[in-house]
Protein backbone atom coordinates (compact mmCIF):
# COMPACT_ATOMS: atom_id res chain seq x y z
CA UNK A 1 0.00 0.00 0.00
CA UNK A 2 1.70 3.21 -1.20
CA UNK A 3 1.41 5.60 1.63
CA UNK A 4 3.13 9.53 2.69
CA UNK A 5 2.71 11.22 6.16
CA UNK A 6 4.65 14.81 6.34
CA UNK A 7 4.74 15.60 9.73
CA UNK A 8 5.47 19.20 10.44
CA UNK A 9 8.00 19.26 7.10
CA UNK A 10 9.96 22.46 7.42
CA UNK A 11 12.46 23.35 4.31
CA UNK A 12 15.31 25.75 5.02
CA UNK A 13 18.02 26.19 2.38
CA UNK A 14 20.66 29.26 2.11
CA UNK A 15 21.42 31.17 -1.04
CA UNK A 16 24.72 32.15 -1.27
CA UNK A 17 25.66 35.74 -3.38
CA UNK A 18 28.23 35.27 -5.63
CA UNK A 19 30.38 36.92 -3.14
CA UNK A 20 30.22 34.24 -0.41
CA UNK A 21 30.60 31.38 -2.23
CA UNK A 22 34.44 32.14 -3.29
CA UNK A 23 36.48 31.29 -0.80
CA UNK A 24 38.74 34.11 -0.60
CA UNK A 25 35.75 35.96 0.34
CA UNK A 26 35.30 33.38 3.46
CA UNK A 27 39.28 33.37 4.43
CA UNK A 28 39.30 37.14 3.63
CA UNK A 29 36.26 37.85 6.15
CA UNK A 30 37.96 35.83 8.55
CA UNK A 31 40.94 37.81 8.22
CA UNK A 32 39.54 40.74 8.92
CA UNK A 33 37.36 39.58 12.35
CA UNK A 34 34.14 40.72 12.78
CA UNK A 35 33.51 44.22 11.02
CA UNK A 36 32.78 43.32 7.55
CA UNK A 37 31.89 39.58 7.92
CA UNK A 38 28.11 40.24 8.40
CA UNK A 39 29.05 42.10 4.59
CA UNK A 40 31.12 39.19 3.52
CA UNK A 41 28.96 36.50 3.98
CA UNK A 42 25.38 37.52 2.36
CA UNK A 43 23.76 34.23 2.61
CA UNK A 44 20.48 34.61 2.22
CA UNK A 45 18.46 31.60 4.35
CA UNK A 46 14.72 30.72 2.45
CA UNK A 47 12.04 29.01 4.05
CA UNK A 48 10.67 27.06 1.20
CA UNK A 49 8.16 24.81 3.36
CA UNK A 50 7.00 25.82 7.00
CA UNK A 51 5.64 23.23 8.89
CA UNK A 52 3.37 21.64 6.43
CA UNK A 53 1.51 18.27 7.66
CA UNK A 54 -0.63 15.77 5.55
CA UNK A 55 -1.48 12.53 4.99
CA UNK A 56 -1.65 11.32 1.34
CA UNK A 57 -3.24 7.63 0.83
CA UNK A 58 -3.44 4.83 -1.40
CA UNK A 59 -5.66 6.01 -4.41
CA UNK A 60 -5.04 9.83 -3.90
CA UNK A 61 -4.51 11.96 -6.62
CA UNK A 62 -3.25 15.53 -5.38
CA UNK A 63 -3.68 18.40 -7.44
CA UNK A 64 -0.52 20.92 -5.87
CA UNK A 65 -1.84 24.29 -6.64
CA UNK A 66 0.17 27.78 -5.91
CA UNK A 67 1.60 30.75 -6.70
CA UNK A 68 4.94 30.82 -8.29
CA UNK A 69 7.40 29.99 -5.37
CA UNK A 70 4.84 28.59 -2.72
CA UNK A 71 6.85 25.58 -2.43
CA UNK A 72 4.96 23.16 -4.55
CA UNK A 73 8.22 21.99 -6.82
CA UNK A 74 10.34 22.08 -3.17
CA UNK A 75 7.73 19.85 -1.61
CA UNK A 76 7.75 17.63 -4.45
CA UNK A 77 12.04 17.50 -4.38
CA UNK A 78 11.42 16.42 -0.84
CA UNK A 79 9.23 13.46 -1.28
CA UNK A 80 11.58 12.45 -4.34
CA UNK A 81 14.23 12.48 -1.66
CA UNK A 82 16.30 15.27 -3.28
CA UNK A 83 15.78 17.92 -0.96
CA UNK A 84 16.20 16.93 3.27
CA UNK A 85 14.24 18.13 5.57
CA UNK A 86 15.76 20.82 7.85
CA UNK A 87 12.53 20.07 10.56
CA UNK A 88 10.00 17.44 10.82
CA UNK A 89 9.95 14.26 9.05
CA UNK A 90 7.98 12.20 5.91
CA UNK A 91 7.31 8.76 5.52
CA UNK A 92 7.23 7.13 2.06
CA UNK A 93 5.72 3.94 1.34
CA UNK A 94 6.43 2.60 -2.05
CA UNK A 95 8.50 3.38 -4.71
CA UNK A 96 8.92 6.87 -5.93
CA UNK A 97 9.17 8.01 -9.21
CA UNK A 98 9.42 11.92 -10.73
CA UNK A 99 8.60 13.40 -13.61
CA UNK A 100 10.03 16.96 -12.82
CA UNK A 101 12.28 17.32 -15.86
CA UNK A 102 10.79 14.63 -18.15
CA UNK A 103 14.15 15.05 -20.08
CA UNK A 104 17.17 14.10 -17.19
CA UNK A 105 19.56 11.71 -18.65
CA UNK A 106 18.43 12.39 -21.69
CA UNK A 107 21.84 13.42 -24.52
CA UNK A 108 21.34 15.36 -27.55
CA UNK A 109 24.38 13.65 -29.11
CA UNK A 110 23.20 10.44 -29.13
CA UNK A 111 20.28 9.11 -31.27
CA UNK A 112 16.76 8.19 -30.71
CA UNK A 113 16.81 4.64 -29.47
CA UNK A 114 19.84 5.45 -26.82
CA UNK A 115 17.87 7.96 -25.54
CA UNK A 116 15.24 5.78 -24.47
CA UNK A 117 17.34 3.59 -22.39
CA UNK A 118 19.43 6.77 -20.81
CA UNK A 119 16.57 7.88 -20.23
CA UNK A 120 15.22 4.14 -18.91
CA UNK A 121 18.13 3.85 -16.68
CA UNK A 122 17.67 7.71 -15.14
CA UNK A 123 14.36 6.21 -14.03
CA UNK A 124 15.54 3.55 -12.73
CA UNK A 125 14.87 0.56 -14.99
CA UNK A 126 16.55 -2.34 -15.87
CA UNK A 127 18.02 -3.09 -19.52
CA UNK A 128 15.27 -5.88 -20.09
CA UNK A 129 12.74 -3.97 -18.35
CA UNK A 130 13.49 -1.32 -20.91
CA UNK A 131 13.88 -4.01 -23.38
CA UNK A 132 10.18 -5.06 -23.36
CA UNK A 133 8.50 -1.65 -23.44
CA UNK A 134 10.60 -0.81 -26.42
CA UNK A 135 8.06 -1.73 -28.65
CA UNK A 136 5.39 0.49 -27.01
CA UNK A 137 7.39 3.34 -26.26
CA UNK A 138 8.67 3.70 -30.08
CA UNK A 139 5.21 2.64 -31.41
CA UNK A 140 3.58 5.41 -29.02
CA UNK A 141 6.44 7.85 -30.16
CA UNK A 142 6.17 7.42 -33.87
CA UNK A 143 8.87 9.07 -34.96
CA UNK A 144 9.61 6.00 -36.81
CA UNK A 145 13.34 6.37 -38.83
CA UNK A 146 13.89 9.75 -36.87
CA UNK A 147 14.90 7.38 -33.56
CA UNK A 148 18.16 6.35 -35.66
CA UNK A 149 19.02 10.02 -35.67
CA UNK A 150 20.81 11.75 -32.96
CA UNK A 151 18.41 14.13 -30.77
CA UNK A 152 19.88 16.93 -31.55
CA UNK A 153 18.65 16.70 -35.30
CA UNK A 154 15.05 16.84 -33.12
CA UNK A 155 12.40 19.32 -33.05
CA UNK A 156 11.38 20.62 -29.71
CA UNK A 157 8.05 18.55 -30.75
CA UNK A 158 9.36 15.26 -31.70
CA UNK A 159 11.89 15.41 -28.78
CA UNK A 160 8.94 16.19 -26.28
CA UNK A 161 7.35 13.30 -27.74
CA UNK A 162 10.05 11.11 -27.13
CA UNK A 163 10.75 12.38 -23.62
CA UNK A 164 7.09 12.33 -22.93
CA UNK A 165 6.80 8.64 -24.38
CA UNK A 166 9.76 7.25 -22.42
CA UNK A 167 8.56 8.98 -19.50
CA UNK A 168 5.13 7.78 -18.86
CA UNK A 169 6.70 4.43 -19.88
CA UNK A 170 7.80 3.97 -16.10
CA UNK A 171 5.89 1.89 -13.17
CA UNK A 172 5.90 3.20 -9.83
CA UNK A 173 3.56 3.33 -6.40
CA UNK A 174 3.96 7.35 -6.26
CA UNK A 175 4.20 9.61 -8.95
CA UNK A 176 5.51 13.57 -8.82
CA UNK A 177 4.76 15.31 -11.54
CA UNK A 178 5.37 18.86 -11.54
CA UNK A 179 3.79 21.29 -14.38
CA UNK A 180 1.78 20.38 -16.78
CA UNK A 181 2.68 17.11 -18.66
CA UNK A 182 1.60 17.13 -22.59
CA UNK A 183 3.53 17.16 -25.57
CA UNK A 184 3.05 17.37 -29.47
CA UNK A 185 0.52 18.78 -31.63
CA UNK A 186 -3.10 18.14 -31.71
CA UNK A 187 -4.04 15.17 -33.35
CA UNK A 188 -1.03 13.74 -30.75
CA UNK A 189 -2.89 15.16 -27.68
CA UNK A 190 -5.61 12.34 -27.86
CA UNK A 191 -2.90 9.89 -27.91
CA UNK A 192 -1.30 11.84 -24.88
CA UNK A 193 -4.90 12.01 -23.17
CA UNK A 194 -5.56 8.35 -22.63
CA UNK A 195 -2.10 7.85 -21.96
CA UNK A 196 -1.86 10.08 -19.11
CA UNK A 197 -5.29 8.38 -17.92
CA UNK A 198 -3.60 4.52 -18.38
CA UNK A 199 -0.34 5.74 -16.34
CA UNK A 200 -2.37 7.67 -13.60
CA UNK A 201 -4.93 4.05 -13.42
CA UNK A 202 -1.74 2.03 -12.52
CA UNK A 203 -0.37 4.44 -10.12
CA UNK A 204 -1.56 4.34 -6.56
CA UNK A 205 -0.53 8.32 -5.42
CA UNK A 206 0.35 10.75 -8.26
CA UNK A 207 0.85 14.35 -6.94
CA UNK A 208 0.51 16.70 -9.67
CA UNK A 209 1.68 20.54 -9.23
CA UNK A 210 0.26 22.46 -11.93
CA UNK A 211 -1.56 26.33 -12.20
CA UNK A 212 -3.91 24.21 -15.30
CA UNK A 213 -7.49 24.07 -13.30
CA UNK A 214 -8.62 22.28 -16.01
CA UNK A 215 -5.88 19.47 -15.79
CA UNK A 216 -6.43 19.33 -12.01
CA UNK A 217 -10.43 19.24 -11.95
CA UNK A 218 -9.54 15.99 -14.62
CA UNK A 219 -7.90 14.09 -13.15
CA UNK A 220 -7.73 14.92 -9.32
CA UNK A 221 -9.70 13.71 -6.69
CA UNK A 222 -7.90 16.00 -3.79
CA UNK A 223 -6.57 19.50 -4.34
CA UNK A 224 -3.75 21.21 -1.98
CA UNK A 225 -2.96 24.53 -2.00
CA UNK A 226 0.19 26.13 -0.74
CA UNK A 227 1.14 29.81 -0.07
CA UNK A 228 5.10 30.96 0.99
CA UNK A 229 5.64 27.63 1.78
CA UNK A 230 2.44 26.68 4.10
CA UNK A 231 -0.23 24.39 3.31
CA UNK A 232 -3.26 27.15 2.70
CA UNK A 233 -5.90 24.60 2.04
CA UNK A 234 -6.67 21.09 1.72
CA UNK A 235 -9.64 19.06 0.41
CA UNK B 1 -10.63 19.88 6.17
CA UNK B 2 -8.87 22.28 8.92
CA UNK B 3 -7.48 25.12 7.92
CA UNK B 4 -6.16 28.11 9.62
CA UNK B 5 -4.93 32.01 8.88
CA UNK B 6 -1.50 32.45 8.14
CA UNK B 7 -0.45 32.85 11.61
CA UNK B 8 2.67 32.68 13.25
CA UNK B 9 1.30 30.25 15.60
CA UNK B 10 -1.20 29.12 13.84
CA UNK B 11 -0.29 26.39 11.73
CA UNK B 12 -2.69 24.80 8.75
CA UNK B 13 -3.18 21.00 9.66
CA UNK B 14 -4.61 18.48 7.50
CA UNK B 15 -6.40 14.92 7.94
CA UNK B 16 -5.21 15.03 11.76
CA UNK B 17 -1.71 15.17 13.10
CA UNK B 18 -0.13 11.63 12.57
CA UNK B 19 -1.34 9.43 14.72
CA UNK B 20 1.55 8.69 17.26
CA UNK B 21 1.01 4.88 17.66
CA UNK B 22 1.35 4.37 14.10
CA UNK B 23 4.67 6.44 13.67
CA UNK B 24 6.07 4.32 15.41
CA UNK B 25 5.14 1.00 14.31
CA UNK B 26 7.09 1.94 10.88
CA UNK B 27 10.74 1.44 11.43
CA UNK B 28 13.09 4.10 11.32
CA UNK B 29 14.86 2.79 8.40
CA UNK B 30 18.25 4.45 7.05
CA UNK B 31 18.09 3.39 3.27
CA UNK B 32 17.83 6.52 1.93
CA UNK B 33 15.35 7.44 -0.56
CA UNK B 34 16.54 5.49 -3.57
CA UNK B 35 12.95 3.66 -4.31
CA UNK B 36 12.64 4.90 -7.61
CA UNK B 37 16.25 2.48 -7.80
CA UNK B 38 14.45 -1.21 -7.26
CA UNK B 39 11.74 -1.26 -9.24
CA UNK B 40 11.30 -5.05 -8.70
CA UNK B 41 11.08 -5.48 -4.97
CA UNK B 42 8.89 -3.76 -2.53
CA UNK B 43 9.90 -1.01 -0.67
CA UNK B 44 10.07 -0.58 3.21
CA UNK B 45 8.50 2.12 4.42
CA UNK B 46 10.96 5.05 4.50
CA UNK B 47 10.97 7.74 7.25
CA UNK B 48 12.99 10.57 6.66
CA UNK B 49 13.25 13.24 9.54
CA UNK B 50 15.27 16.38 10.14
CA UNK B 51 17.66 14.93 12.54
CA UNK B 52 18.21 11.36 10.51
CA UNK B 53 19.22 13.49 7.73
CA UNK B 54 23.24 13.43 8.25
CA UNK B 55 23.02 9.73 9.24
CA UNK B 56 21.69 9.03 5.84
CA UNK B 57 25.56 9.82 4.09
CA UNK B 58 26.44 6.06 4.41
CA UNK B 59 23.23 5.16 2.86
CA UNK B 60 23.73 6.99 -0.08
CA UNK B 61 27.18 5.69 -0.58
CA UNK B 62 25.90 2.25 -0.31
CA UNK B 63 22.62 2.77 -2.52
CA UNK B 64 24.39 4.43 -4.83
CA UNK B 65 26.85 0.94 -5.31
CA UNK B 66 24.05 -0.98 -5.96
CA UNK B 67 23.00 0.87 -9.02
CA UNK B 68 26.16 -0.29 -10.87
CA UNK B 69 24.00 -0.78 -14.08
CA UNK B 70 23.09 2.84 -14.07
CA UNK B 71 26.26 4.47 -13.11
CA UNK B 72 28.04 1.95 -15.44
CA UNK B 73 26.18 2.58 -18.92
CA UNK B 74 26.33 6.26 -17.89
CA UNK B 75 30.70 6.32 -17.69
CA UNK B 76 30.14 3.81 -20.81
CA UNK B 77 27.67 6.57 -22.53
CA UNK B 78 30.38 9.09 -21.32
CA UNK B 79 32.86 7.74 -23.43
CA UNK B 80 31.32 6.98 -26.94
CA UNK B 81 29.84 10.27 -26.29
CA UNK B 82 33.49 11.76 -26.29
CA UNK B 83 34.54 9.62 -29.68
CA UNK B 84 31.14 9.81 -31.34
CA UNK B 85 31.99 9.66 -35.27
CA UNK B 86 35.26 9.49 -35.15
CA UNK B 87 36.68 6.54 -36.65
CA UNK B 88 39.02 4.89 -34.45
CA UNK B 89 37.08 5.65 -31.28
CA UNK B 90 37.97 4.93 -27.64
CA UNK B 91 41.42 3.46 -29.30
CA UNK B 92 42.01 7.43 -29.49
CA UNK B 93 43.09 7.08 -25.84
CA UNK B 94 45.53 4.39 -26.89
CA UNK B 95 46.97 6.55 -29.50
CA UNK B 96 47.35 9.53 -27.19
CA UNK B 97 48.45 7.81 -24.53
CA UNK B 98 51.24 6.14 -26.72
CA UNK B 99 52.67 9.16 -28.84
CA UNK B 100 52.75 10.88 -25.40
CA UNK B 101 54.89 8.55 -24.26
CA UNK B 102 56.93 7.93 -27.30
CA UNK B 103 57.68 11.95 -27.20
CA UNK B 104 58.85 12.23 -23.05
CA UNK B 105 60.91 8.78 -23.72
CA UNK B 106 62.34 10.33 -26.79
CA UNK B 107 63.23 13.58 -25.22
CA UNK B 108 64.54 12.55 -21.85
CA UNK B 109 66.36 9.16 -23.10
CA UNK B 110 68.65 11.53 -24.89
CA UNK B 111 68.51 14.88 -22.87
CA UNK B 112 69.62 12.88 -19.73
CA UNK B 113 71.23 10.06 -21.91
CA UNK B 114 69.23 7.24 -20.68
CA UNK B 115 69.02 4.13 -21.88
CA UNK B 116 65.34 4.09 -23.33
CA UNK B 117 64.60 0.43 -21.76
CA UNK B 118 64.75 1.71 -18.78
CA UNK B 119 63.04 5.57 -19.32
CA UNK B 120 60.15 4.50 -21.59
CA UNK B 121 59.20 1.67 -18.94
CA UNK B 122 59.12 4.24 -15.99
CA UNK B 123 57.25 7.15 -18.20
CA UNK B 124 55.06 5.17 -19.86
CA UNK B 125 53.84 3.73 -16.31
CA UNK B 126 54.34 6.93 -14.53
CA UNK B 127 52.28 8.77 -16.97
CA UNK B 128 49.38 5.89 -17.31
CA UNK B 129 48.79 6.36 -13.63
CA UNK B 130 48.93 9.80 -13.41
CA UNK B 131 46.50 10.44 -15.65
CA UNK B 132 43.95 8.27 -14.09
CA UNK B 133 44.97 9.94 -10.70
CA UNK B 134 44.61 13.75 -12.23
CA UNK B 135 41.69 12.36 -14.46
CA UNK B 136 39.50 11.75 -11.22
CA UNK B 137 40.57 14.51 -9.75
CA UNK B 138 39.86 17.39 -12.11
CA UNK B 139 36.63 15.35 -12.88
CA UNK B 140 36.11 15.56 -9.56
CA UNK B 141 35.79 19.20 -9.07
CA UNK B 142 32.61 19.03 -11.34
CA UNK B 143 30.87 15.71 -10.86
CA UNK B 144 28.31 17.08 -8.85
CA UNK B 145 28.52 20.59 -10.90
CA UNK B 146 28.01 18.86 -14.26
CA UNK B 147 24.99 16.83 -13.06
CA UNK B 148 22.77 19.40 -12.01
CA UNK B 149 19.89 18.92 -14.16
CA UNK B 150 20.11 15.02 -12.75
CA UNK B 151 20.71 15.63 -8.93
CA UNK B 152 17.77 18.34 -9.01
CA UNK B 153 15.10 16.22 -11.15
CA UNK B 154 16.13 12.89 -10.79
CA UNK B 155 15.05 10.71 -7.05
CA UNK B 156 18.75 8.42 -6.91
CA UNK B 157 21.42 8.52 -4.95
CA UNK B 158 24.12 11.23 -5.36
CA UNK B 159 26.75 8.86 -5.07
CA UNK B 160 25.86 7.35 -8.25
CA UNK B 161 27.68 10.62 -10.06
CA UNK B 162 30.63 9.77 -8.11
CA UNK B 163 30.80 6.10 -9.01
CA UNK B 164 30.28 7.25 -12.62
CA UNK B 165 33.20 9.17 -12.80
CA UNK B 166 35.39 6.63 -11.04
CA UNK B 167 34.12 3.90 -13.58
CA UNK B 168 34.62 6.42 -16.20
CA UNK B 169 38.26 6.98 -15.56
CA UNK B 170 39.21 3.64 -14.95
CA UNK B 171 37.62 2.77 -18.24
CA UNK B 172 40.03 5.08 -19.74
CA UNK B 173 43.04 3.41 -17.72
CA UNK B 174 41.96 0.75 -19.34
CA UNK B 175 42.77 2.14 -22.54
CA UNK B 176 45.69 3.47 -21.52
CA UNK B 177 47.22 0.18 -20.36
CA UNK B 178 47.09 -1.43 -23.74
CA UNK B 179 50.53 1.37 -24.15
CA UNK B 180 52.08 -0.70 -20.71
CA UNK B 181 51.65 -3.62 -22.02
CA UNK B 182 52.75 -3.02 -25.53
CA UNK B 183 56.15 -1.32 -24.02
CA UNK B 184 56.52 -4.44 -21.73
CA UNK B 185 56.91 -7.01 -24.97
CA UNK B 186 59.11 -4.27 -26.86
CA UNK B 187 62.07 -4.18 -23.76
CA UNK B 188 61.30 -7.74 -22.86
CA UNK B 189 60.34 -6.65 -19.40
CA UNK B 190 59.58 -9.28 -16.46
CA UNK B 191 58.37 -7.64 -13.85
CA UNK B 192 59.00 -11.14 -11.46
CA UNK B 193 57.09 -12.01 -8.26
CA UNK B 194 56.86 -8.07 -7.28
CA UNK B 195 54.22 -7.52 -9.73
CA UNK B 196 52.00 -9.09 -8.07
CA UNK B 197 52.28 -6.53 -5.25
CA UNK B 198 50.32 -4.78 -7.77
CA UNK B 199 47.37 -5.68 -7.09
CA UNK B 200 47.32 -4.33 -3.58
CA UNK B 201 49.02 -1.30 -4.75
CA UNK B 202 46.22 -0.46 -7.06
CA UNK B 203 43.30 -1.20 -4.40
CA UNK B 204 45.17 1.28 -1.90
CA UNK B 205 45.52 3.46 -5.11
CA UNK B 206 42.26 3.82 -5.95
CA UNK B 207 40.83 3.76 -2.42
CA UNK B 208 42.74 7.28 -2.21
CA UNK B 209 41.68 8.55 -5.52
CA UNK B 210 38.36 7.90 -4.25
CA UNK B 211 38.25 9.89 -1.06
CA UNK B 212 40.33 13.09 -2.72
CA UNK B 213 37.99 12.97 -5.43
CA UNK B 214 34.68 12.87 -3.94
CA UNK B 215 36.07 15.29 -0.80
CA UNK B 216 37.48 17.44 -3.78
CA UNK B 217 33.53 17.08 -5.39
CA UNK B 218 31.99 18.30 -2.25
CA UNK B 219 33.76 21.07 -1.67
CA UNK B 220 34.18 22.28 -5.16
CA UNK B 221 30.35 22.72 -5.16
CA UNK B 222 30.16 24.54 -2.34
CA UNK B 223 33.36 26.79 -2.89
CA UNK B 224 33.52 27.95 -6.80
CA UNK B 225 37.18 28.45 -6.25
CA UNK B 226 38.17 25.04 -5.36
CA UNK B 227 38.52 23.85 -8.89
CA UNK B 228 40.72 26.55 -10.63
CA UNK B 229 42.95 25.75 -7.43
CA UNK B 230 42.72 22.14 -8.56
CA UNK B 231 43.92 22.62 -11.79
CA UNK B 232 46.82 24.85 -10.91
CA UNK B 233 47.70 22.29 -7.79
CA UNK B 234 47.64 19.36 -10.26
CA UNK B 235 49.81 21.29 -13.08
CA UNK B 236 52.52 22.07 -10.45
CA UNK B 237 52.27 18.69 -8.90
CA UNK B 238 53.14 17.27 -12.09
CA UNK B 239 56.71 18.87 -12.22
CA UNK B 240 56.98 17.87 -8.56
CA UNK B 241 56.06 14.53 -8.30
CA UNK B 242 58.96 11.83 -9.95
CA UNK B 243 56.93 11.12 -13.38
CA UNK B 244 59.25 11.98 -16.42
CA UNK B 245 62.24 12.33 -14.07
CA UNK B 246 63.37 9.55 -11.53
CA UNK B 247 64.77 10.56 -7.88
CA UNK B 248 67.48 7.57 -8.67
CA UNK B 249 68.96 10.31 -11.08
CA UNK B 250 69.04 12.65 -7.76
CA UNK B 251 72.07 12.73 -5.36
CA UNK B 252 69.82 12.49 -2.12
CA UNK B 253 65.99 13.17 -2.51
CA UNK B 254 63.96 16.50 -1.99
CA UNK B 255 61.21 16.83 0.77
CA UNK B 256 58.86 17.48 -2.17
CA UNK B 257 59.58 14.06 -3.28
CA UNK B 258 60.32 12.26 -0.15
CA UNK B 259 57.11 14.15 1.35
CA UNK B 260 55.18 13.89 -1.65
CA UNK B 261 51.64 11.85 -1.02
CA UNK B 262 51.14 11.46 -4.99
CA UNK B 263 54.43 10.17 -5.29
CA UNK B 264 54.20 7.52 -3.10
CA UNK B 265 50.99 6.56 -4.83
CA UNK B 266 52.62 6.48 -8.14
CA UNK B 267 55.01 4.44 -6.29
CA UNK B 268 52.97 1.60 -5.05
CA UNK B 269 51.45 1.06 -8.42
CA UNK B 270 54.76 1.93 -11.14
CA UNK B 271 57.25 -0.25 -8.77
CA UNK B 272 55.61 -3.76 -8.89
CA UNK B 273 54.87 -3.07 -12.90
CA UNK B 274 58.35 -2.28 -13.22
CA UNK B 275 59.26 -5.16 -10.94
CA UNK B 276 60.77 -3.17 -8.43
CA UNK B 277 60.69 -3.06 -4.73
CA UNK B 278 58.07 -1.08 -2.67
CA UNK B 279 59.69 0.95 -0.15
CA UNK B 280 57.66 0.15 3.24
CA UNK B 281 57.30 3.97 3.93
CA UNK B 282 55.41 4.01 0.58
CA UNK B 283 53.39 1.46 2.03
CA UNK B 284 52.86 2.84 5.21
CA UNK B 285 51.88 6.68 4.23
CA UNK B 286 49.38 5.42 1.46
CA UNK B 287 47.78 3.95 3.90
CA UNK B 288 47.92 6.16 6.79
CA UNK B 289 46.48 8.57 3.84
CA UNK B 290 43.49 6.01 2.77
CA UNK B 291 42.35 5.73 6.47
CA UNK B 292 42.95 9.53 7.08
CA UNK B 293 41.54 10.35 4.24
CA UNK B 294 38.32 8.08 3.90
CA UNK B 295 37.82 9.74 7.97
CA UNK B 296 37.84 13.05 6.62
CA UNK B 297 35.63 12.48 3.65
CA UNK B 298 33.39 10.86 5.51
CA UNK B 299 32.65 13.15 7.65
CA UNK B 300 32.34 15.75 4.81
CA UNK B 301 29.88 13.70 3.03
CA UNK B 302 27.99 13.39 6.09
CA UNK B 303 28.01 17.06 7.46
CA UNK B 304 27.11 17.95 3.60
CA UNK B 305 25.90 15.59 1.34
CA UNK B 306 22.02 16.79 1.88
CA UNK B 307 22.52 20.31 1.00
CA UNK B 308 24.49 19.85 -2.48
CA UNK B 309 21.16 19.69 -3.76
CA UNK B 310 21.11 23.36 -3.06
CA UNK B 311 24.53 24.11 -3.98
CA UNK B 312 24.50 22.91 -7.63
Amino acid sequence: MAHISIENLTVEFAIFGASSRSLKNRILSHATGGRIMSGARDVVTVRAIDGLNLEINDGDRIGLVGHNGSGKTTLLRVLAGIYKPSGGAITIEGQVGALLDPTAGMDPESNGIENIYLRGYMMGMSRREIATKLDDITEFAGLGDFLALPLRTYSAGMFARLAFAVSTAAHNDILLIDEGISAGDAEFQKKVQQRIESLFDRTPIVILASHSEALISEFCNRRVQMEHGVLKSAA
Amino acid sequence: MMHAEDGESAQPVLNSPLDVKKSHEIPQSTTGMTTAAHPKQQAPAIRISAEAVPAQAFADIINGARLYELWSRFAFHDIRQRFRRSVLGPLWLTISMGILVATLGLVFSTLFQQDASKTLPYISTGIIFWGLLTGCITDGTTVFISSEAIIRNVPAPLSIHFYRLMARNIIIWGFNMAIYLVVVAYFELVPGWNALLFIPGFILFLINLAWMSLAVGVLSTRYRDIPQLVANFIQVMFFLTPIFWSPLTLPNRPAFVTLNPFYHLIEIVRAPLLGDEVSSASWALCIGMAAAGLGFTAWLYRRAHARIAYWV
